[in-house]
């Protein structure tokens, strides 16, 4: 055929000199080749191709020989999903920031991309500059959840690094995962080189400085110019063991685990010596030390979330049950209200984004949360940029608060999540909220013009009963009705999910529902609500909590299982348009992992859990206490101001809650009876003396 | 006191692959950052008033994007597109601009034509250069140049040849002496039945000619002999590029 293109031609560097040379710190370094030119020309045959191309405002390129270190930051899922992601950008900003570091970042391709890459011989590569995988130093990679463990064994494999950590050599790149799924990497222990828990913004460079270090001893270049013989593969145990001492950073392959014969597990031992037996999670305590992410990436293509994010606090003490998010990160520590509304301008300045988010686990607990909404609400009014605050409490301030934020924009939906139908189940998932209270804020909020409300539960909660079930649909039905009182199209929307026990959380115990049970506990509901039309139910696809039960709550043997779905073809776990589940089924039955022992039963005090090693900062035998006082319908306060409960954060990890309620000032926000005041409260005095 | 401007702009390097659906949150973003007083719409979504006039494929390159932005106070032109042009991706450029005068003809009015730009790698370029050639001069001569066009909703007919006003084949010399290539252009009428570049491949394609891995949208305006007359700037791009001009 005339005028048909030469195939492109990249040469792998794979010769392990070559290699050796691509990795060198500095100067040294030969840069590795970009596959840019190999992928241009077949984008115009893949969906979506912008995500594919980088260039984004504030993207950050180094050159390849101005670094010692370089890292290729990762979410595992498409850029679409994982381009917001706060961690990743976070860090990116703090390693870039970093004078001899380099920092890219990298997605998910999705299947029709991957098949050319695989055709053409292209890995996985990084945004910015489109080089390979390989040819980096760490490839860390965030897992906000478990549904991106395939994809992350199939990016390594694509990205040609070993997709088992014992089979990677010196010249591969370390392989570090963070996110709340590090909290249980077991399933992925064979696979990864370390796991971190906690926060990442001081731990990330505290592995760069080891990493840079090794470097230094291992990869550098002989000063008369001759060439270092290839690192060993003693060299890449040097840098683990010391990737080991840092706080914060588990080895999985230094710990073993040890099973019963019946199949339970004894425990997870060291196995490397002077390792540490109990792995603690790393504490940012000073949240206003990292003002970060300033120089927010700003997509050419859509994303999930298009907007100006700021995190006003960190962690959450609620102590809902069935949280994970809020026990692992414990303590609160709060941002400064002027630092959050300098964020915000500079960051809207900077960026051009339309929309500000405030974000955190449950904004309107910040303890000076009336003040920085009124604040950004001035400053903003009159404009075209407009304000949101994922709400999630259930009381008639946070009404008030949304009012405040939409004063340049319509009163269209706001979200509550009472997460269960009745009063007791509520009490046993430590979620305390009053169907009055429930009721009570959705006749202001419609009274205040608000038009639509969506209320988030979850089935599948232990010790639920079918009465609880249908009074999910009970109080949808109520809200409906409320609804329909202040106008003909106002609308609410129950959303319904399938509850997934998770690590470090007082559920941990518990055993979930399997996919049947869900499916017949969400037709009840459906059927209970099926005069209203009116009232939408959403629900997701009781399959897709299988995977994410196995993985969350998973040994190592599950690993296994991993890997052979990885081989099978799961990739995108949590996608609909990729129904992997059969796949996951068949290699289960292949690796003889037992779904049902590993989700659907019911763990007692004495078996030992495979994240026991793992300190996420709580007291294993008061989470224990908490799941007891879960079946006895027992609630507990927020520690944030009411007494300590001796959970184990705060004196494990010698610090305590940082916000405005320490301070001993009166509180803005009555807990009690949740109705709380309809006004803003006024600025704590802690804030407005300047600290 | 608003100000409307009509602007040329330019699609290329990575931008080209990002979707039409997505150009306006782009350019809502670098008015915003180059901070610019556009006006938007009223309503309770306001939209800031940028307004482009027809799609290009997504992967297409242009020199040839027009857009028509809407101010809500008076800008300086040269300093203020300037700084647009800075704040927009790389990639996308500002190239020239008029001010639009209360009751002039609408933006697509001007925009009747399009010089359309087809290059295929240096390989075969002699022997490619010379069939396009041959093929071109037929499908000027027939009255009806039916393709097939193949589309996710099933195949429909298209006839190419109503909308070919022009079109030449020639062999471009790299100004950096590396290979000559082929390069196809065509002037095709933006009114009547949408034909796309790709259409006008396939009519001359017979199934033994490669697709061509970059095509540029060169400008829009109206047709004359020598090839096409911009909207904006009144230039005439020819349709036989000079290549000394070119290279200059
Ligand atoms: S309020 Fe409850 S559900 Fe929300 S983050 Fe805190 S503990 Fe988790």
């Amino acid at each position: 055929m005339l005028g048909t293109a030469p195939p492109p031609s990249v040469t792998p560097l794979l010769a392990p000199a070559e290699r050796l040379a691509v990795r060198r710190p500095g100067a040294a370094a030969t840069t590795p080749p970009s596959y840019w030119g190999a992928l241009e020309p077949l984008l115009p045959q893949v969906r979506k191709p912008a995500q594919y191309v980088g260039g984004e405002h504030n993207q950050v390129v180094t050159p390849w020989q101005a670094a010692a270190t370089r890292w290729l930051l990762c979410y595992p899922d498409t850029y679409e999903v994982g381009q917001p992601n706060q961690g990743i950008q976070i860090l990116y900003e703090v390693l870039n920031e970093r004078a001899t570091a380099l920092a890219e970042r990298a997605y998910a391709p999705w299947v029709d991309l991957e098949a050319l890459q695989r055709e053409h011989d292209i890995p996985t590569f990084s945004l910015e500059t489109h080089r390979p995988l390989w040819a980096f130093d760490v490839f860390a990679v965030s897992l906000p959840h478990e549904l991106g463990h395939t994809n992350l064994l199939n990016l390594l494999d694509l990205g040609r690094v070993p997709h088992r950590a014992a089979d990677r050599g010196a010249l591969d790149p370390i392989v570090l995962v963070g996110g709340h799924a590090a909290y249980n990497p077991e399933p992925l222990a064979p696979f990864v080189d370390a796991a971190v828990m906690g926060d990442g913004e001081e731990v990330v460079l505290a592995i760069d400085d080891v990493v840079r270090r090794w470097k230094h001893d291992h990869l550098e270049a002989h000063a008369d110019g001759t060439d270092a013989a290839s690192p060993g593969p003693e060299a890449r145990h040097v840098l683990l063991r010391r990737l080991a001492d840092v706080e914060g950073v588990y080895v999985p392959a230094f710990y073993a685990p040890r099973y019963h014969d019946d199949g339970r597990l004894k425990r997870t031992v060291p196995v490397e010596p002077g390792v540490p037996a109990l792995v603690p999670k790393r504490t940012v305590q000073d949240l206003e030390a990292w003002p970060y992410p300033r120089k927010q990436l700003v997509p050419m293509t859509e994303t999930v979330h298009e907007r100006f994010s700021v995190e006003i606090f960190r962690g959450c003490t609620r102590g809902c049950r069935f949280c994970q998010a809020g026990m692992i990160t414990r303590p609160v520590r709060e941002r400064r209200p002027e630092t959050v509304q300098r964020l915000v301008e500079e960051g809207v300045r900077d960026t051009g984004f339309e929309e500000v988010g405030l974000l955190s686990l449950s904004s309107a607990d910040h303890s000076a949360i009336g003040p920085i909404a009124r604040d950004l609400a001035d400053t903003y009014e009159g404009t075209t940029t407009s304000l949101s605050l994922p709400s999630t409490r259930v009381d008639a301030f946070n009404v008030t608060l949304s009012n405040e934020l939409a004063r340049n924009g319509r009163r269209t939906g706001l979200t509550f999540a009472p997460e269960a139908g009745s009063e007791r189940m509520r009490a046993v998932i430590n979620k305390m909220v009053s169907e009055d209270d429930l009721l009570r804020t959705a006749e202001i909020a419609f009274s205040e013009g608000w038009r639509h409300i969506k209320l988030y539960f979850m089935v599948g909660l232990p010790t639920e009963t079918d009465e609880d079930v249908l009074a999910i649909a009970e109080l949808g039905i109520e809200t409906y009705l409320l609804a329909r009182r202040h106008g003909r199209a106002n609308k609410v929307t129950i959303s319904v999910g399938g509850f997934v026990p998770k690590p470090h959380t007082p559920f941990q115990w518990a055993a979930q529902d399997p996919p049947e049970e869900i499916r017949r506990k969400l037709s009840l509901i459906r059927h209970a609500i099926k005069d209203h039309s009116g009232l939408k139910l959403r629900t997701n696809d009781p399959e897709e909590g299988v995977i994410e039960g196995l993985l969350a709550r998973g040994d190592r043997r599950v690993a296994a299982a991993v890997e052979r779905a990885w081989q099978l073809g799961a990739r995108f776990d949590g996608w609909h348009e990729m129904p992997t589940l059969a796949t996951w089924r068949q290699a289960l039955e292949e690796t003889g992992v037992d779904l049902a022992w590993f989700s659907y039963r019911e763990r007692d005090q004495r078996e030992a859990l495979p994240w026991d090693h793992l300190d996420a900062g709580l007291d294993k035998d008061w989470l224990w206490e908490d799941w007891q006082d879960a079946q006895g319908d027992q609630q507990l306060d927020d520690c944030r101001w009411s007494a300590c409960y001796d959970c184990g954060v705060c004196p494990g990890l010698s610090i305590e809650h940082d916000t405005g309620y320490t301070g001993g000032y009166r509180l803005p926000v009555l807990p009690q009876g949740l109705g709380g005041s309809d006004a803003l409260p006024v600025t704590p005095e802690r804030y407005a003396a300047g600290g | 006191m608003t100000q409307r401007y009509r602007i040329r702009w330019t699609k290329v390097g990575r931008t080209r692959f990002v979707s039409a659906r997505d150009l306006t949150s782009v350019w809502e973003r670098a008015l915003r950052r180059a901070d610019l007083p556009i006006a938007y719409s009223e309503g309770f979504t306001p939209h800031a008033k940028v307004s482009f006039p027809d799609a290009l494929p997504v992967s297409v390159s242009s020199t040839g994007e027009y857009a028509e932005l809407t101010f809500a106070a008076p800008i300086v032109p040269e300093r203020d597109l300037a700084r647009l042009s800075a704040a927009l991706p790389e990639g996308m450029d500002v190239l020239t601009y008029l001010v639009v005068p209360d009751g002039a003809p609408k933006l697509a009015r001007m925009l009747r034509a399009t010089l359309w730009e087809l290059v295929w790698p240096p390989a075969d370029a002699a022997a490619l250069t010379e069939l396009l050639r041959r093929r071109g001069d037929a499908l000027l001569r027939a009255d009806h140049a039916e393709v097939i066009r193949h589309r996710p909703d099933g195949d429909r007919t298209v006839d190419v040849r109503p909308a070919v006003l022009d079109l030449a084949t020639s062999l471009r010399r790299a100004p950096d002496g590396a290979d000559a290539r082929t390069v196809l252009r065509a002037v095709l009428r933006n009114d009547g039945p949408t034909v796309r570049p790709t259409d006008l491949f396939a009519a001359l394609s017979h199934d033994d000619i490669a697709a061509p891995p970059t095509t540029c949208r060169v400008a829009q305006g109206e047709h004359v002999p020598e090839g096409l007359r911009e909207a904006l700037s009144g230039e005439v791009a020819p349709l036989v590029p000079d290549v000394d001009a070119e290279a200059a």
